[in-house]
């Protein structure tokens, strides 16, 4: 089973970057089915826990560079073909389910039109965007440092809500997953725009498999405050040529503050239940 | 930092990042004022009565700096002998007042990881079961505040 989560866990990522590199009506479609491989790895995981199948979030690395989308998307229907005779490792009725949601995906990724793909050219360029060499920098070094955060937190929360039972801090961690996923595809699509797309980096495990939950919270509090900084100065860094970009990155900067109200919330839950 | 080409291709695919399934050493670096920190995978071998690195990982908890550096650092590691490996070390270590205090802490972390494992291999030749070596900075990540002494 763990050798299928991390096939799932690859298969996803890649049809997500698929997804940022779309620039047509192919978009939607590919980010809809990487969110129900998402799902399936988060099942297969369930399973792993259930079964006390001991398991991290490590992985190969993931090509993603190319000049065509119909090579990546070549490339998935391979990864899907290839998970669909691991499939006999878990539940008969999961097994049922990604079996027939695969065949549906594989069937209509080969029909998807196919694109010139621009998200590799390194041209720095957003839209049509008029931003100094330094608010560029500033917006480039953002947006990797952050993609991976968003990446980290998704794979951090999920980690935590697949080990827990307890619904109240569970729904916090849901909500904490789906804001950094449009977090994370927000930035993806800026990356791909700008022709600097990467697959986030692998997470170390001491981030996820943490026993003070309490310190979890504590510096995860700590971290949106410094993300609200980070969004702070980067609408300060690209406010003079692009008052939309800076209102997109105020609005970031505001969403951070229910993060921290849910984790404060989570905490004084986790306290109670816990008598830490 | 100063984002150029090459700095933008190690940043969108780190060369090297994760682990090494056949690693015969490994070494830590660490920053202990944040607790990030850069682990290094060694798979050295035996040439020429030389131990050479034949290939090397690295995984960091750390900013994108530090995945930039442990890129370059491992990049510019793998093959090299570990007489070619400590003159790598070396020369790092020895360009660190050069440059800004959070790049320089995040390339002290990245060398000390590499001297780290090069350590723990050695120590290993007469004790399989010798644990990782952890070196940490000396360096701080945090920039200087203006007006503040260097």
């Amino acid at each position: 089973m763990k050798r299928l989560a991390i096939k799932m866990h690859e298969a996803w990522l890649s049809t997500l970057m698929a997804g940022f590199m779309s620039s047509g009506v192919n978009k939607q479609r590919l980010f809809d089915f990487s969110d129900i491989l998402f799902r399936h790895f988060t099942w297969i995981e369930r399973e792993m826990v259930l079964a006390g199948e001991a398991y991290n979030y490590d992985r190969d690395t993931i090509p993603i560079k190319v000049v065509k989308l119909s090579v990546i998307l070549h490339n998935i229907i391979e990864r899907l073909n290839q998970i669909d005779l691991q499939l006999m490792s878990v539940s008969p009725d999961l097994s049922h389910r990604i079996t027939h949601d695969l065949k549906y995906i594989t069937g209509a990724m080969a029909l998807l039109d196919d694109e010139d793909i621009t998200a590799f050219n390194t041209q720095r360029k957003l839209d049509n965007l008029e931003l100094s060499d330094e608010a560029t920098d500033a917006l480039t070094l953002f947006l990797f440092e952050e993609s991976y955060k968003e990446y980290e937190l998704i794979m951090i929360y999920n980690y935590l809500k697949a080990h827990s039972d307890d619904a109240y801090i569970n729904r916090i961690f849901q909500i904490l997953v789906d804001e950094s996923f449009f977090h994370l595809k927000s930035f993806g699509d800026m990356m791909a725009k700008m022709g600097i797309l990467g697959v986030p980096r692998i997470v170390n495990k001491e981030l996820y498999q943490i026993d003070d939950i309490k310190g979890f919270f504590l510096a995860g509090i700590d971290e949106e405050l410094a993300a609200k900084e980070e969004c702070r100065k980067l609408s300060e860094a690209v406010g003079a040529n692009s008052p939309e970009l800076a209102k997109f990155f105020d609005f970031i900067n505001n969403q951070e503050n229910y993060h921290i109200a849910l984790m404060k919330d989570a905490l004084a839950h986790w306290e109670k239940e816990t008598n830490v | 930092m100063t984002v150029d080409a090459q700095l933008i291709e190690h940043m969108m695919e780190p060369k090297n990042y994760g682990t090494l399934e056949d690693a015969n050493s490994e070494g830590i670096g660490k920053n202990p004022e944040n607790g990030e920190k850069v682990a290094i995978y060694l798979k050295v071998l035996q040439e020429d009565g030389e131990d050479v690195i034949d290939d090397i990982r690295f995984q960091a908890i750390g900013c994108s700096t530090t995945i930039v550096a442990g890129s370059m650092i491992t990049e510019e590691a793998k093959g090299l002998s570990f007489t070619g490996a400590v003159n790598l070390i070396a020369a790092t270590m020895s360009i660190l007042d050069k440059v800004p205090p959070e790049d320089a802490a995040c390339s002290e972390m990245v060398a000390l990881a590499l001297r780290a494992s090069i350590e723990t291999y050695i120590k290993r030749k007469t004790d399989s079961d010798f644990p990782a070596i952890t070196y940490q900075i000396s360096n701080n990540c945090a920039p200087k505040e203006e007006g503040e002494e260097v």
